[in-house]
């Protein structure tokens, strides 16, 4: 290897990048998606729920009223996310014609579901629901909220209690979150903690992904321009690879470092203290500076498993297409880790989380969700950082030996079996 | 005095295709050394040998003397068959890569740069981005790029290829200028002409096989007075059949042939042929002349097989 060389191609591979505006664009854009892709679902749920047609039918003569006030309570956060438009209809002599009435009604539009309270149900414990779909799982749970509510504050005034005694005995119990750490404890907002370790794990599939593409792109523009012809001829085509991928690695860790500074600063307890909407003694969750190392270095070591692996890709194959179906295998391997996403967040110490983030090509993703959520042993951080590392010098190597041949061969397709001929031809 | 670069024995297969086969030759220093032969001739394959972009099968490839070495890759300057640039980079940036690559420094590249796009006419392009430029501009980049670091030996495949005739003029007086400053280099072309005019030695391979070697001048002194020009009317595909004739080359004319290039066994003199002609043609000219490329070429091809 000639580091020198190395250092040539990285600086180049780093300047034409930094010059560029789609990097700076990405730098801007890729928070701002995020972003968006977290919240917009969040916010397409909350109106999704809007405003469902409800026909309620008390036979017990009592309920009706109460449930009309408790769904048209709009003071209520809930309500953002299913709200109700509530008719109540005396029940009819024939049940069973007014119940295909409803149905029909349903059916046709008019309506969005419909409710049936008897006597006989609520001794069960239960209250006949109709709707086209049955599956709109956010707003059900809110309507057995209500419903709940509604039927124990009847119960207890059934059994004289007045009814502010009553609202004293059903009001609910939340968390005060307090999170332990070995440097200290401190309250976090319930979920922050959460929000923190899904939006570290999607940054780093992102960045992995997106700079692995990048390794593979630049590699198939040297082999299909052949200008590789003439840069192998005053290197070896190793440091062209190594060249390559310190300088987009480079470039990573620079659009990183401006993502999590800024995100460092903007959580600093000062600056926290000053945004109104939060109660005063909650914590977001702090990026702190060891999550930021650990989040470094596990790109590192990301980086160069995945991206030896779309170095390699782009040298044997010809064109963006065919390296494309091969690059799957990558992005399987990248997306399997979330497979195991909320698992290893409900549990970060059990024998699957352990074990996961101990697999190398998945230590990246996994080790890095356990170290947001809770500390991990420091023997299992030590064991993941070894084993990944050595995966990572594994992988450059095998890299290295598919690049050097493939970056030099042009026309058909390689097949597996050339592939492995590449590897072993010394 | 050690050659500068000798090749001994190499060959190179690809399955069951010999691309170059026995491949031997030496090239002084100094001087300008032609690698000739047909398409296929193996004449790529043996230089992307010599500049250790794949390895040959079997023997071995010396460089001032000795075995290559890694410092090796900053004194040759290579400009392969396939050019490439990449098309984003601006010129002069792209320049000033290559010559880093090449071993050269920023601040000695810079005026280096400045000089050359003068002396190719790209002064004004040196911020224009490459893919704004025209193949053939593109090709003086490249040229430009091979010889930024002052390398003691060029190595460039078909350098020539795609050139418009003042471009080629161009290079020819580049390719003077290096060899009188003392450089070796080392150029392949199919173009027989090019080569005439500007080789010290060459060295013609077909089938990727060496058919002939040496010095220029010394092959045709070795073919003068052997050769002659002949125009003449009637049955010229008898000419080989001639006694005292040991090649017959055609022109590259169409259709009826009315000429062609007669090279005589070593013993036979033109005043006998001619007699021997006389009896079956209508001899218009018949007159000695110093071989072209092109026929010793052909006559060489013709004796390998």
């Amino acid at each position: 290897m000639r580091p020198d060389k190395v250092f040539v191609i990285a600086r180049r591979e780093y300047a034409i990048r930094i010059r560029s505006k789609a990097f700076w664009l990405s730098t801007v854009a890729l928070p701002v998606l995020l972003l968006v892709l977290m919240i917009v679902p969040t916010l397409l749920a909350s109106r999704a729920g809007s405003s469902k047609r409800l026909v309620v039918v008390d036979e017990t003569g009592r309920l009706g009223a109460s449930i009309v006030q408790a769904l048209a309570d709009a003071d209520d956060g809930a309500a953002q996310v299913a709200s109700f438009e509530v008719f109540l209809e005396p029940p009819a002599a024939d049940p069973a014609g007014q119940r295909a009435d409803l149905d029909r009604r349903i059916l046709a539009g008019e309506i969005d579901a419909w409710l049936r309270i008897a006597e006989s149900d609520l001794e069960e414990g239960r209250i006949e629901y109709h709707s086209e779909s049955v599956a709109s799982f956010l707003s059900q749970t809110i309507l057995e909220q209500r419903l709940t509510e509604t039927v124990r504050r009847d119960r207890l005034s059934r059994l004289g209690i007045a009814p502010d005694l009553a609202d004293g005995l059903i009001a609910a119990i939340s968390l005060r979150t307090v999170k332990v750490t070995a440097e200290g404890s401190r309250e976090e907002a319930e979920g922050a903690g959460f929000f923190l370790a899904y939006a570290l794990f999607f940054l780093l599939y992102l960045v992995l992904m997106i700079y692995g593409q990048q390794v593979m792109n630049g590699v198939l523009e040297e082999k299909t321009s052949r200008i590789v012809e003439v840069i192998v001829s005053t290197t070896r085509p190793f440091d062209l690879m190594m060249g390559k991928l310190c300088g987009i690695c480079a470039i990573a860790l620079t659009q990183l470092s401006i993502w999590l500074g800024t995100v460092a600063v903007l959580t600093l307890p000062a600056i926290v203290a000053s945004v109104a909407w939060l109660p005063a003694e909650v914590d977001v969750p702090r990026l702190e500076p060891r999550l930021i190392a650990h989040f470094l270095v596990l790109f590192l070591i990301g980086f160069f498993v995945y991206s030896t692996f779309y170095a390699a890709i782009g040298a044997a194959f010809n064109n963006v297409q065919e390296a494309q179906q091969f690059a799957g295998y990558a992005v399987v391997l990248l997306i399997a880790p979330m497979l195991f996403f909320f698992l290893v967040i409900d549990d970060p110490d059990s024998t699957l989380s352990v074990v996961t983030s101990l697999v190398p090509p998945f230590t990246p993703l996994i080790m890095l969700l356990r170290l947001a959520v809770k500390a991990p042993p420091a023997w299992q951080v030590a064991l993941g950082y070894a084993a990944a590392t050595g995966f990572a010098v594994f992988m450059v190597w095998l890299a290295g030996r598919i690049y050097r041949v493939g970056i030099l061969i042009y026309g058909k397709k390689p097949t597996l079996k050339e592939l492995w001929r590449w590897l072993r031809y010394a | 005095m050690t050659d500068t670069i000798e090749l001994a024995g190499i060959r190179k297969c690809y399955g069951d295709f010999v691309a170059v086969d026995d491949l031997s030759l030496r090239v002084p220093a100094g001087g300008i050394y032609g690698l000739l032969g047909p398409n296929g001739a193996g004449k790529s394959t043996t230089l992307r040998m010599l500049m250790d972009i794949i390895a040959p099968d079997r023997g071995r490839i010396l460089l001032f003397g000795r075995a290559r070495e890694a410092a090796d890759q900053d004194r040759i300057g290579y400009l392969p068959e396939e050019r490439g640039l990449y098309q984003k980079m601006k010129v002069a940036d792209h320049l000033l890569f290559l010559a880093e690559l090449h071993g050269l420094g920023r601040s000695a590249a810079r005026p280096r740069i400045a000089e050359w796009l003068e002396r190719v006419g790209l002064a004004d392009r040196a911020g224009a981005r490459v893919e704004e430029l025209s193949k053939g501009m593109q090709q003086k980049i490249q040229l430009v790029g091979t010889v930024l670091h002052e390398p003691e030996i060029l190595v460039l495949d078909e350098p020539f290829a795609g050139l418009d005739p003042i471009n080629q003029g161009l290079f020819k007086e580049l390719l003077s200028e290096a060899r009188d400053r003392g450089r070796t280099i080392l150029f392949s072309t199919h173009v027989m002409e090019q080569a005439e005019k500007l080789c010290d030695r060459i060295c013609l391979i077909s089938g990727g096989r060496p058919v002939l070697d040496g010095e220029l001048a010394t092959i045709k002194r070795e073919l003068q007075g052997n050769t002659f020009r002949l125009a003449a009317d009637g049955d010229l595909d008898r000419l080989a059949d001639v006694e005292g004739v040991e090649s017959v080359v055609f022109g590259p004319e169409a259709g009826a042939r009315t000429g062609a290039r007669l090279i005589l066994d070593p013993g036979a003199t033109g005043a006998d042929v001619l007699r021997r002609l006389v009896e079956f043609l209508d001899v218009r000219e018949f007159a000695s002349e110093e071989p072209d490329l092109e026929t010793i070429f052909i006559k060489a091809v013709r004796d390998a097989s």
